[in-house]
């Protein structure tokens, strides 16, 4: 892949992670939703070269926090800190069978989740729903749907 | 070098996390990504107009009349009570008048918006309205449904605003209790989809179960005597000396279709 078509895939994969981020769902499957754009990145995380990862973490990130009308920096940051959690086992991920990718992926959103909680804690407080715990576990099911249908995005 | 690329970000992520939750600086860079991010509602909007444009072109002209005579009903009704409300309003002028107050019913503007999106975050409660600043809607302004408050308008962009809702976590609205004028702060629970609570009202005073709070007005930052929440539960907490009350929302969130912008006459 050309870094142009790096690019391209990047951008088709945000805003797809984005529009279904924003999908209103009741409470309780919102919480225990799957992390999107972190799986959606990390699908894009595992095809690219690992040039603009950290860069393209923190922009992303910070259009999740804008959107989502959170702190600014709060996803940005926990989504840097995943995802260089996936670019070291890169190489173990890409000929790793579906399972292990799948443990791979609940780490990573464990990661992203314990950073985005703590930030949440010290800036506003231990108050949250402990659905929102669910989230690593629904990320790891969710996997194998989400790169077969961004493999399709992809070709 | 690979070091400096991840720490960087931390670094920038850091910083930005810092100058957001102490400072006010970046407001404007979030309100100009906000508008540029805008079209992602109308897109995950599409759906619900695709369906009520084939439910408009789906309906049946009997049902429609039906549901319009029925509507011309409840518009009479309510111009009736209205009615009792003018003959109020002119009865406390001329109480006000006579007692010399200075006193005066506040009179509000009211604009119609549609709930676009409900809750997009895991953290919280909030709501987008199809109206932004091209409409008139300012930061802080007051929304209500058919029952009760919803909420203020924290962020506008153009076309759309978004709505945090009262019984978010970091939401807190000055209210009174409808009977006695007691007042307290509501304060939004995360753990609990529709509870909130009171706080700041001393132990001995007289609240009891069922009774009404409305908004206060206290500090000027939201209309005064707008439904907010039935309480539900009261307890006294050892060593505290605050009464724990929770409030039960008058307004159903999950059901909210449209919503109305409140703001002062002279906004």
């Amino acid at each position: 892949m050309t870094n142009q078509n790096h690019m391209l895939l990047l951008s088709k994969i945000s805003i797809i992670a984005l529009i279904i981020g924003a999908i209103s769902l009741p409470l309780v499957i919102e919480l225990s939703s799957p992390l999107w754009m972190l799986v959606c990145f990390v699908y894009w995380v595992i095809y690219t070269d690992g040039k603009w990862i950290y860069l393209s973490a923190l922009i992303l990130g910070l259009l999740m926090d804008v959107l989502q009308g959170g702190i600014l920096g709060q996803n940005a940051f926990a989504l840097v800190i995943s995802s260089a959690f996936i670019f070291n086992v890169k190489k173990s991920f890409f000929v790793s069978n579906l399972t292990t990718q799948q443990v791979y992926i609940f780490i990573g959103s464990l990661i992203y989740l314990i950073t985005f909680l703590l930030t949440h804690i010290l800036v506003q407080g231990f108050d949250f729903s402990w659905l929102i715990l669910i989230s690593p576990f629904s990320s790891a099911i969710m996997w194998p749907v989400i790169r077969f249908l961004l493999a399709k995005l992809k070709h | 070098m690979r070091l400096l690329k991840l720490f960087l970000p931390i670094l920038i992520s850091i910083i930005l996390i810092v100058l957001d939750t102490r400072f006010s600086y970046l407001d404007n860079f979030k309100r100009f990504t906000l508008t540029l991010l805008s079209p992602i509602y109308f897109v995950v909007d599409l759906p619900n107009h695709v369906i009520d444009w084939v439910n408009d072109k789906g309906s049946e002209n009997a049902k429609l009349v039906s549901e319009n005579e029925y509507l011309e009903g409840k518009l009479t009704e309510l111009k009736a009570r209205l009615q009792t409300y003018n003959n109020l309003v002119l009865e406390n002028q001329k109480i006000s008048g006579l007692l010399d107050s200075s006193y005066a019913i506040p009179e509000h503007q009211i604009k119609l918006a549609h709930v676009k999106s409900i809750s997009q975050s895991r953290l919280k409660k909030q709501i987008i309205i199809d109206k932004g600043f091209n409409d008139g809607v300012t930061l802080s302004q007051l929304i209500v449904g058919s029952n009760g408050v919803v909420g203020h308008v924290t962020q506008v962009t153009p076309l759309y605003s978004t709505v945090q809702l009262i019984t978010d976590p970091t939401q807190h609205m000055p209210v009174k209790n409808s009977r006695n004028g007691i007042r307290g702060i509501t304060k939004g629970l995360a753990s609990n989809e529709k509870g909130m609570i009171v706080e700041y009202v001393p132990l001995e005073s007289d609240v009891k179960l069922g009774d009404v709070f409305v908004t206060s007005g206290i500090g000027n930052s939201y209309p005064v005597g707008y439904l907010v929440g039935r309480v539900t539960e009261i307890n006294t907490l050892l060593n505290d000396s605050f009464l724990s009350i929770t409030l039960q929302p008058l307004q159903n969130m999950n059901k909210l279709e449209l919503v109305l912008i409140i703001s002062e006459k002279n906004d």
